[in-house]
């Protein structure tokens, strides 16, 4: 056994950590979050020039062929700087499932794109009935001719006002809940029929509502078997959780890192916050929190990377432990800065909120411990 | 024992539900018809300022009245009153204030024409209030203070024409001595506001900066540098009123309604057993909690003091008030992300900031962590 990273792995986190440091402290994320995209194009034409987009690609499909454990280590320190840019949505999401379930065409088109940095693109799957069930799907895809017909309404689509094209997920056959029957389409993001509401989330990032009517599409445009698309989103969900949880995991370090800084540094009756008990032993919880989640982090980035048969239930098992973590070290943390924990100046609140809506993401803490134990 | 309120006590709740029912504003009148809501209240006879001694004008509630009174009126979600004036300030007239002071300031805090702000706080006296640092020099001629320093979390001062505030006029000795109650006028030209954003995104609080503000000694509450013995038992009254009981029982009926709306499966959020199971504990505390608050009532109003059970009232209610605001946060599911914007359950779009603004209740008015301090100290004996 060697848990240690490779020379090449060390190499990968030393820059991603310096582009954080150059480019991410708060007042600079700040007026990225409020610029018109919420992200900046040329901060991803330079993780385009850094191979950090080809990172999980194949070799033969242009990529560098790295593993889950790879984006662990780029997703964990983007989180230690609340990066904006959608690596999520584009690389992980769509290009996780073009990477997965593409034909030799689809990844010969979209694969060199996303490398290059051209092409952003997402994933829209959620939908509001379903809360955060993957199986419960109603928008429809309807045959007409050769071509399909796409119609409902997608929830909390990352980053769709700068995509260039959208994974859409749509029911082809069966009942709302039957796995069987979901099918996946690659839709232009300016084909007729779509419709997009855009927000800025609460945690600063970009996303969009959309309604699908009659959006045509071509059967060339189905990503994966007809109807059996619930096997790949259920893949794209594990990636996504798994970077969703280094982040988090990056966010967590710089919060209880913050919060023992600031308690050195605060007095009150005429003694540093820091030399309370209580206090102290809460920030040793802080630190505990954090330590299990990233062990079981690493953990299933490596089972995932060997394709082992437990990774799904260590997935259910990281994303509880990383949301009550989270939740943990997040409230924590603004309780011990105090007033200044709840302004929107320290960066403290903003880490909060990332965490908090990395929790409401692919599942919550109650959606994954329920399966974990069943 | 007796579990039941008296006949005269249910008589008198029936009264105050029937008077809610015929003069509660409904729907949007709620924000334009609150001065005809206050003054059918004042109407009442003082039930305006239901805490106020009788000869203040107010109505000379039985402890158990009190205690009915604020119930039903949080039940049925009636406009509150921006405390600072009724609430904080009054009391303090009352008790330490001259019959000049009183004459001038009470009659606008009672009809809301004046708004106060609390200046307590400042950047290095939070939980360590007694701490503060904002000075008021007396004129050598004895008429006026010139106060210099900076308030902060300073609630809605930005729209306050006064402000009652803690200075330091003597920083010798013991810290909680040498502080003096001063009332300043927010108009001075010495008085600047700044915003403070807090990570709701909303803006109630503020900094506060006093520059060369003078003062005159009329404006003066009680005694030079008895300010502290002052604000105590006006903090004290603050924590009481912090727990948030009847708010958090309507907060998490609503959790439970809107769970019933978000569709799970075949069933509705309230079917999964790891939620269903976490309304239920709520549940069930707050029904201890409130029955911890009879208690001290039932004290009170058997003439004894609040027993020493009261202590915990806003350290749980606050907790309780947090982990109701995480129902609603984890009912909003992924909407939780799109807070103001249209999108899922109508719910979802006030559950985000809810839950945001809640963290604060655990520390304003006392962090958790100095109340706990008290408590043991206080109750337990130790230290």
């Amino acid at each position: 056994m060697d848990l240690s990273y490779t020379e090449e792995q060390n190499l990968l986190r030393d820059s991603v950590k310096k582009f954080v440091d150059d480019h991410y402290d708060i007042s600079q994320r700040n007026k990225i979050s409020a610029s018109d995209e919420g992200f900046s194009r040329e901060h991803w034409q330079q993780f385009a020039d850094l191979g950090w987009l080809a990172l999980p690609f194949d070799e033969d499909d242009g990529g560098i062929g790295g593993t889950p454990v790879d984006t662990m280590i780029m997703l964990e320190e983007f989180g230690k700087g609340l990066v904006l840019e959608p690596y999520l949505p584009t690389v992980i999401m769509f290009g996780g499932a073009i990477n997965a379930a593409g034909n030799p065409q689809q990844k010969a088109e979209l694969i060199p794109a996303i490398i290059d940095g051209s092409l952003i693109a997402t994933f829209a799957y959620a939908e509001q009935q379903a809360h955060h069930d993957l199986n419960n799907v109603v928008t429809t895809a309807d045959r007409d001719g050769d071509n399909f017909l796409i119609n409902g309404e997608k929830s909390l689509v990352l980053n769709a006002q700068s995509a260039g094209k959208i994974l859409v997920s749509a029911r082809t056959r069966g009942d709302s809940q039957d796995p069987h029957g979901i099918s996946l389409f690659i839709v232009d993001a300016a084909a007729d029929g779509l419709t997009r509401t855009d927000y800025p989330t609460v945690d600063g990032l970009r996303a969009s509502e959309i309604k699908f009517t009659n959006v045509r599409v071509s059967d060339d445009q189905r990503l994966g078997p007809l109807d059996e698309g619930h096997g790949i989103i259920e893949k794209i969900a594990n990636r996504a959780i798994l970077a969703l949880a280094a982040e988090a995991i990056g966010g967590m370090q710089t919060l209880y890192e913050d919060t023992v800084n600031y308690t050195k540094q605060r007095k009150q009756f005429d003694h540093p916050l820091s030399e309370f008990q209580v206090l102290k032993h809460r920030m040793t919880e802080m630190f505990m929190e954090h330590a299990l989640a990233q062990s079981l982090c690493m953990k299933a980035s490596m089972l995932e990377t060997q394709g082992s048969s437990e990774t799904q239930r260590t997935i259910h098992a990281l994303k509880y432990l990383v949301g009550k973590a989270s939740r943990f070290v997040g409230q924590n943390a603004v309780q011990l800065h105090g007033g200044m924990g709840m302004t929107e100046e320290l960066r403290v609140a903003h880490y909060f909120k990332r965490l908090m809506v990395i929790d409401s993401q692919f599942g919550n803490t109650d959606h994954h411990l329920e399966r974990f134990v069943a | 024992m007796d579990i039941e309120f008296s006949q005269e006590d249910l008589a008198f709740q029936v009264k105050v539900q029937d008077f809610i029912k015929q003069n509660l504003p409904k729907g949007m009148e709620m924000w334009t018809k609150r001065a005809e809501w206050f003054q059918a209240m004042r109407d009442q006879g003082g039930w305006d300022i239901a805490k106020w001694p009788v000869e203040f004008g107010g109505p000379g509630f039985t402890p158990t009245q009190r205690y009915i009174f604020d119930m039903e009126m949080a039940r049925n979600s009636t406009p509150p009153q921006i405390p600072f004036g009724v609430g904080m300030l009054a009391p303090i007239l009352m008790n330490h204030g001259t019959k000049a002071q009183q004459d001038r300031f009470l009659p606008s805090i009672r009809d809301g024409s004046v708004n106060w702000c609390q200046g307590y706080s400042e950047p290095g006296a939070g939980s360590d209030l007694a701490n503060l640092q904002t000075r008021a020099e007396l004129s050598a001629d004895g008429t006026y203070y010139t106060v210099n320093g900076q308030k902060t979390w300073t609630t809605l001062a930005h729209i306050a024409h006064w402000m009652f505030c803690l200075t330091r006029t003597q920083s010798t000795g013991v810290k909680q001595e040498g502080i003096t109650f001063l009332l300043i006028p927010m108009n001075d030209p010495g008085v600047e506001i700044k915003p403070i954003i807090t990570l709701g995104g909303s803006h109630s609080v503020n900094d506060v900066f006093l520059t060369d503000v003078k003062v005159p000694v009329d404006n003066r509450i009680g005694e030079e540098g008895k300010g502290w013995t002052y604000a105590k038992g006006l903090l004290i009254h603050e924590r009481t009123g912090l727990a948030g009981i009847q708010n958090s029982v309507l907060g998490l009926a609503k959790a439970r309604k809107n769970a019933l709306s978000v569709k799970v499966g075949a069933g509705t959020l309230m079917d999964v057993p790891a939620f269903r199971n976490k309304v239920g504990a709520l549940e069930a505390e707050l029904l201890a909690l409130e029955f911890t608050e009879l208690r001290s009532l039932a004290s009170v109003a058997s003439g004894g003091n609040p027993g020493p059970e009261s202590s915990i009232m806003k350290l749980k209610g606050t907790e309780i008030q947090q982990r109701v605001s995480e129902l609603n946060l984890e009912a909003a599911g992924i909407y939780a992300a799109a807070w103001g914007a249209a999108a899922g359950p109508g719910f979802a779009r006030g559950a985000t900031s809810a839950y945001l603004g809640a963290r604060a209740t655990t520390i304003f008015g006392g962090a958790s962590e100095v109340q706990k301090d008290v408590i043991a100290k206080n109750v337990l004996g130790l230290g």
